[in-house]
């Protein structure tokens, strides 16, 4: 059945593109700039399309195309300067068009302030609900820096949302 | 501390669902699309044509090449021709000479 599969981009990307666009949104904080590269993966995608052997294999190419560009969008706009993580943290998310509730928005700036490495796995995490193991593959990292950057990450993002976020305060 | 962590999960799961994606990303993606097919296609149809011109050259190259060594050969031949030719004027001159004083030579005895 696998070999029988023939990828038809349009289909890829009106599969693919809400997924692709939230991941790049998630890690690069930038409206504009998660567009572009949500368009360059596709792209990569077209051109790689051969290569695509099932439709499981085009989600998961997907997913780390689009973490890799993502991380590789964020070191070239830190080398061109530095200031811009403050815009990311202040615009992060907040889309007018979008509907997302406050509590959503409030998340995602401290998701925002987590380290890069962290965010990316809470993001496939909770994101995408993949496991440590998917995540491992997805960022060709080790299952052990995932699993630990997940515990911190979780951690640090749950101590930052009860510094902040009423709700996660309990027996106050 | 678990139990915490498990309804914070929870929580966080039902707060990061994906972003809908803005409604030109499609149209977008498929005319960059085209535009690289395009360009591919141009930069496919420069590469033939500089591979049939560095051909047309290397071909005229070669023919020029070959045309001149063949046409020295042809020099080469006519001269050599032209010599022998004035070889065999010579020789017969000499033989015609060497009749004549042979001629002479018994008459004077």
């Amino acid at each position: 059945m696998v070999g029988n599969w023939q990828p038809d981009f349009e289909q890829l990307v009106d599969e693919h593109q809400t997924m692709v666009f939230s991941l790049a949104l998630r890690m690069s904080g930038d409206h504009m700039l998660a567009e572009e590269i949500a368009q360059d993966v596709f792209l990569e995608l077209d051109r790689n399309l051969r290569r695509i052997e099932s439709p499981e294999h085009a989600t998961h190419w997907l997913r780390r195309v689009a973490m890799s560009r993502s991380a590789d969008a964020l070191r070239r706009r830190r080398a061109r300067c530095a200031h811009l993580w403050v815009e990311i943290e202040e615009g992060h998310g907040a889309q007018p068009e979008e509907r997302i509730s406050p509590l959503g928005a409030r998340l995602e700036r401290l998701l925002a302030t987590l380290s890069e490495a962290q965010r990316a796995v809470l993001v496939l995490r909770y994101q995408e609900d993949l496991t440590p193991e998917e995540i491992a593959a997805a960022l060709d990292a080790p299952l052990a820096t995932v699993k630990s950057n997940l515990q911190r990450g979780l951690k640090l993002l749950r101590a930052k949302a009860e510094a902040q976020l009423k709700e996660y305060v309990r027996g106050v | 501390m678990s139990v915490e962590f498990n309804e914070f999960e929870l929580e966080l799961k039902a707060e990061l669902e994906r972003h809908p994606a803005p409604p030109g990303l499609k149209s977008k993606i498929l005319q960059r699309q085209r535009l690289e097919h395009e360009q591919r296609r141009h930069a496919r149809a420069a590469w033939w044509q500089k591979l049939a011109a560095s051909v047309l050259l290397v071909a005229m190259a070669g023919g020029t090449w070959i045309w001149r060594n063949a046409e020295e050969r042809r020099k080469g031949e006519a001269a050599r021709q032209q010599v022998l030719t004035a070889l065999r004027i010579t020789n017969h001159a000499l033989d015609v000479m060497n009749a004549q004083l042979q001629e002479r030579n018994r008459e004077s005895q």
